[in-house]
């Protein structure tokens, strides 16, 4: 028989803290090291970047483009000129969460911190205490006709369509938002560690060891793909927090 | 070449992992510590729904992540927001303004120069038809002349013509005249001689051949 | 120790599974319409990228649900 050594799920996600005992507010542990060493890497490029010469060069190049992909590329694209002013939002939640989870490819790390809830969770709800705000802010209280009443739908319609509106805004929504980006990840860090797993317990002085290259491929390919995963979740988180708020707060219908 | 030194060094290193690795792996058994004790009590049980094996659940958040999650944005956020953004963005503002003023001062410049070439183009014109109006001028000025100047060749050449024509009037007049006077005074001369001597004809003849050689020595 | 021992795992699995036919498709035909409006409009192509992976983040969400439905119920 095959040793699989798979371990638990516990295993693969939950990290013992290493400053501060089990289950302290404070504690410190891999995932919270990983937070850390995102906001260090945010501001290094933001740093090195600002260096202000006429032909860009290194950081600067990356700081530039990636201040321009999210402006014109997300908020221009989903809230146009009146968006400007959620560019620092956005771009804060691009750089953290695009940090957070590149992690999952970094050697000896290797581990997305949005595989654990917390950070995806808050990071919704805020997005989501935001877009309500900016609708509330943009329409005072007509924001929940406006929220909750699709326009040209029959009046006898709207005792369906009301609650369905409601639970898809108000509930589903920050929820589909926490999830896109934690199952996604979750998924992809778990799919790593079978294929690492595998191609460990191939790799043992037997004639199947011959398949161990298989699982070895798997890893490799997939930690490519985890690369583009990282980036594309990071866009479409922010994407989309892009687009709520411009649902929230934009005045046609 | 290159690439294939390349793909040597990474089969070699991919080679040292393997023999690296193949020493603990080899060691069959010696799991890590947590998955062996959970092997164990799997046994013990005879069942896989065993406490270690259940995880955590994963939906729900723990406390610690959340909170240095929440610390980990907000410096990120609030570095973006009042440092990094705006300092990349000035830096980017300015590169657009100075693009748009060398733009700018580029335009104006060709707008400069080809107002001057214009200038330089209309003087170029107001030059070359100066000088055909010039040439033209001298042309006239030369025929002018010309003409003047054949007109009074001509009267020159005629005066001449008719002074050389009266002086040799007057010259035939006079050489006719002065011949006229001749003769008759060589007549009268070769009258008298012969009226002088009256002799024979070869006398006479010789008389007259020698006073003619005599006027001829004569003149 | 059996491999496939219907357990709620297993069953949480194959749901999964089940679950991620739909989005599957979906994700296929959303990405297959895209590239065909990109090649047709090149100049459009910007628009229909964004458009797209809105698209693929709403219906991807729905396999993503089945994913934690499966560790709601099996894990």
């Amino acid at each position: 028989m095959l040793a699989l050594e798979f371990p638990p799920l516990s295993h693969i996600v939950n990290w013992p803290g290493f400053f501060g005992t089990d289950g302290a507010w404070y504690e410190i542990n891999k995932v919270v090291l990983i937070y850390a060493f995102a906001v260090v890497l945010t501001i290094l490029v933001f740093a090195l970047g600002n260096k202000k010469q006429l032909v860009p060069t290194g950081m600067q190049n990356v700081a530039e483009m990636a201040v321009e992909f999210v402006e014109d590329g997300i908020v221009m694209e989903t809230m146009g000129k009146e968006g400007i002013k959620y560019t620092p939002y956005l771009l804060s939640l691009f750089f953290f969460i695009f940090f957070t989870n590149i992690f999952e490819i970094i050697p000896i790390i290797q581990m997305p911190a949005s595989a654990r809830i917390a950070l995806p969770l808050f990071l919704a709800l805020l997005s989501y205490v935001i877009y309500h705000g900016a609708g509330i802010k943009s329409h005072g209280f007509g924001y929940f006709k406006h929220a909750l009443v699709p326009p040209g739908v029959p009046v006898a319609l709207l005792i369906l369509v009301i609650p369905i509106e409601f639970i898809s805004k108000f509930l589903v929504q920050p929820f589909s938002h926490t999830v896109r980006l934690f199952a996604n990840l979750l998924a992809g860090h778990i799919l790593l560690v079978t294929f690492a797993v595998l191609t460990s317990g191939l790799f043992v002085p037997k004639w199947y060891a011959v398949f161990a290259p298989l699982p070895l491929i798997g890893v490799i390919f997939f930690t490519a793909f985890e690369v583009l995963v990282s980036f594309l979740q990071a866009y479409v988180f922010t994407l989309l927090t892009g687009v709520y708020i411009n649902a929230a707060q934009s005045h046609e219908h | 070449m290159q690439r294939i030194r390349l793909l040597l060094a990474a089969a070699a290193i991919v080679l040292l992992g393997f023999l690296g690795f193949a020493q603990p792996s080899a060691a069959e058994g010696k799991l890590s510590h947590p998955a062996e004790e959970c092997i164990k009590e799997i046994e013990a049980a005879n069942s896989i729904d065993v406490d270690c094996q259940k995880a955590p659940n994963p939906l729900v958040p723990e406390v610690n992540e959340i909170i240095w999650g929440v610390v980990g944005f907000t410096v990120v956020f609030g570095f973006i927001w009042k440092m990094g953004l705006p300092s990349i963005k000035s830096g980017m503002n300015a590169r657009t303004e100075r693009i748009r003023s060398d733009l700018d001062a580029a335009e104006a410049q060709r707008t400069e120069a080809s107002g001057i070439l214009a200038e330089y183009q209309a003087q170029l014109t107001d030059a070359r038809s100066q000088s055909t109006k010039i040439i033209e001028e001298a042309r006239q000025a030369a025929d002018e002349v010309k003409a003047t100047l054949v007109a009074k060749a001509e009267a020159d050449i005629t005066e001449l013509r008719n002074r050389a024509t009266s002086d040799i009037e007057a010259a035939k007049v006079q050489a006719i005249a002065d011949l006229r006077g001749e003769v008759a005074s060589l007549a009268i001369g070769a009258a008298e001689q012969v009226v002088e001597r009256n002799l024979d004809h070869d006398t006479n003849v010789a008389l007259v051949e020698s006073y003619i050689n005599q006027v001829g020595a004569g003149r | 120790m059996l491999l496939a021992e219907i357990t709620n795992k297993g069953l949480a699995a194959l749901t999964y599974g089940l679950g991620a036919i739909g989005p599957g498709i979906g994700i296929g035909y959303l990405v297959g319409q895209a590239v065909q409006a990109m090649a047709r409009q090149p100049e459009a192509a910007g628009m229909v990228r964004t458009t797209m992976f809105l698209g693929i983040a709403f219906v991807e969400a729905l396999a993503l649900i089945g994913f934690v439905v499966f560790f709601l119920a099996g894990a």
